[in-house]
């Protein structure tokens, strides 16, 4: 596959938009201290203040800052979607590419358990994993992606098998190259494309279920998550408040989800050679 | 040793072997995962609140469900669920209660947990179902015709509309559909399927069901409709160039025929695939639109029992979604073999 996909997407509009709602979110993560002058968890006072100079966002029915909550609530969803990424796609590669090379008793044994998984509803085995646990950030982060890893697993084990019986690894092997050296000088650098679009799509059902979770009210309490906040506002929708508590917080989420799913379909466009010839475009 | 001495030396095993083949081509082979993925369900179900620190009782009830109970209710408990056995008594307690289709007991509704969730699970599913069916109609449609005039003003909005839409959380979809059209203009109810004491009947009591679902109804297929859209216009986009399309035109077919006919009918393949796999989101993105609209379906029981941390009633409620989307996983299965009978043929 030589497509360079970096420079696929870079023409592409739509990865544009993506890439600058990501960034913009990413920009509130990281200065988050400096864009605001309180603590997420600061009782400045008044509940229900509507938004002024002192708080852009108003504050909440505890009296809280809105604007530094959801400033913080970014680094939350980042975090997590970062970290899901980095361990759910590494699940992902590690099952998938070890079956397809190993084959035998225990491909199957992987794939069995990889369809099992992704035929349950996950999001519903995680809430009740999750209402035990009360997990903690780490501990969250473990468990999205111990239920994420399954259909990428299918997906490199899918790609790994043509790989392997590509003409060039054939050539490698005859000149003596071992099961190592065709893993990681040939397999793993063809698979690039695919992790980068695992991840994504990782990232982005990670920052959904942290969100879910805590909208649900099964995760830690002291973490600040949007999903939490959008709950609380969900049930003053009779004041006013909602148009600078529910609404912007809805919003903030929407928007990671956005960037990272239009980057990805853009990713994804500009690997399929089908859908390219310069037809998908806006 | 040739193949037919083999099967004269080993009759059975071929018998077997028939057989197998005969259920096969009877039902899905994907049956197995689904027995597989049940027994997940279940040992997590059995196994969890048994790992948890401290008195198991506690562990399945919770702390808040043990001090509203008497003295002679956890002593019932423990003998009912073996608890003071060992491990393999209480997995025997737990099996037997399940054939027998216990569930447990719900503290909060004060109620068996499969008849709270049995009172709530028709509402989810006529939801479920409605959204769905719409969304795929709708779906299907606007994807033919847009992949059909690829790269027109059409398409192109319908792509970038539908992407947009797509990107938003499902349950944020419902709160700003509650914030616009039940909160602000107040055209339609806020909450509940049906008006409380309305006592209405007929044609009415059907309104009423129908003015109370057209917000989480609108809220699940907009959310559902971004996909489908773009998978049958994609799907459209590469089928326009093979040759049957030439074919068709070239006898003379009208442009609908080719449309609807030809392409669109050979899109449901791939669209009934993505259908299957989408189950399990669909219905637990019901879960969370019901909590927005506090629809009385599983969601809110869902809700209402995390809150209160009746866990019975967590634990029942995932078997009972997990039934449910292996139920329709397995319908959409048996619906594949008969939409492609390529795949019936190939074992």
């Amino acid at each position: 596959m030589h497509i360079d996909p970096l420079g696929e997407i870079h023409h592409d509009p739509l990865a544009r938009i993506g890439l600058i709602m990501l960034a913009l979110i990413m920009l509130m993560a990281i200065f988050a201290p400096i864009l605001s002058s309180y603590s997420p968890n600061d009782y400045t006072g008044k509940i229900f203040s509507p938004p002024g100079k002192d708080h852009p966002l108003g504050t909440d029915s505890m009296g809280q800052d809105i604007w530094v909550r959801l400033l913080y609530g970014a680094r939350t969803s980042l975090l997590v979607a970062g970290a899901v990424a980095l361990l759910s796609s590494s699940l992902s590669v590690i099952v998938g590419a070890t079956a397809a090379l190993a084959g035998g008793l225990y491909e199957r044994f992987c794939m069995r358990i990889v369809d099992a998984m992704i035929s349950l509803p996950t999001i519903i085995v995680m809430i009740l994993v999750a209402a035990y646990l009360r997990p903690s950030l780490p501990l969250l982060i473990l468990l999205i992606s111990a239920f994420s890893w399954p259909s990428g697993a299918r997906i490199v084990r899918s790609q790994v098998l043509s790989l392997k019986e590509r003409m060039h690894i054939n050539a490698s092997r005859t000149f003596g190259a071992g099961l190592m050296h065709i893993v990681f000088t040939h397999i793993i650098p063809e698979l690039t494309p695919i992790i980068s679009a695992l991840m994504m799509q990782d990232a982005r059902r990670a920052v959904f279920m942290e969100a879910g979770l805590a909208f649900l009210g099964v995760s830690d309490p002291m973490v600040i998550s949007w999903g939490k906040m959008m709950n609380q506002a969900l049930a003053f929708t009779y004041l006013d408040v909602w148009q600078w508590w529910l609404v912007p917080t809805g919003l903030a989420l929407s928007a990671t989800l956005m960037g990272i799913s239009f980057l990805s379909f853009s990713l994804e466009t500009a690997m399929d050679p089908r859908l390219r010839k310069g037809n998908v475009r806006f | 040793m040739n193949n037919a001495m083999r099967n004269c030396l080993l009759p059975g095993r071929d018998r077997w072997r028939s057989l197998g083949r005969r259920l096969q081509s009877l039902f899905p082979a994907s049956v197995l995962n689904y027995f597989i993925a049940l027994a997940a369900i279940f040992s997590i179900n059995f196994i969890l609140p048994r790992l948890m620190p401290g008195d198991p009782l506690q562990a399945i009830y919770g702390q808040e469900a043990l001090v509203a109970m008497t003295d002679e209710m956890q002593a019932q408990l423990i003998r009912q669920f073996s608890l003071d056995k060992s491990w393999w008594d209480q997995l025997q307690a737990y099996v037997l209660g399940l054939l027998r289709g216990d569930l447990g007991f719900s503290y909060y509704y004060r109620e068996q947990v499969s008849l709270v969730i049995m009172g709530a699970l028709p509402w989810t599913l006529l939801l479920t179902g409605l959204a769905l069916i719409i969304a795929t109609a709708i779906g299907l449609i606007l994807g033919i015709e847009a992949g059909y005039k690829r790269g027109s003003y059409l398409d192109r909005g319908l792509v970038a509309g539908l992407m947009f839409l797509g990107g938003f959380p499902d349950f944020f979809i419902g709160i700003l559909l509650l914030l616009i059209f039940a909160v602000s203009l107040q055209v339609l109810p806020l909450s509940g399927a049906i008006s409380p004491y309305a006592g209405l009947e007929g044609f009415a009591y059907v309104m009423d069901v129908l003015r109370h679902l057209a917000l989480p109804l609108t809220s699940m297929v907009l959310v559902q409709l971004g996909s489908i859209f773009l998978l049958t216009r994609n799907t459209i986009v590469t089928l326009l160039e093979e040759s049957f399309i030439l074919t068709a035109r070239s006898k003379g077919c009208t442009e609908e025929c080719i449309k609807y006919a030809h392409a669109g009918r050979n899109s449901l393949l791939p669209l009934t695939t993505a259908t299957g796999m989408r189950i399990p989101n669909l219905l637990t993105g019901a879960l969370f639109i019901e909590i927005v609209f506090s629809y009385p379906g599983v969601g809110s029981i869902l809700n209402t029992a995390i809150d209160s941390r009746d866990y019975p009633l967590i634990q029942g409620i995932l078997l009972i979604v997990t039934l449910t989307v292996l139920t329709a996983n397995f319908l959409v299965d048996l619906l594949y073999m008969r939409l492609d009978p390529r795949v019936r043929y190939a074992h």
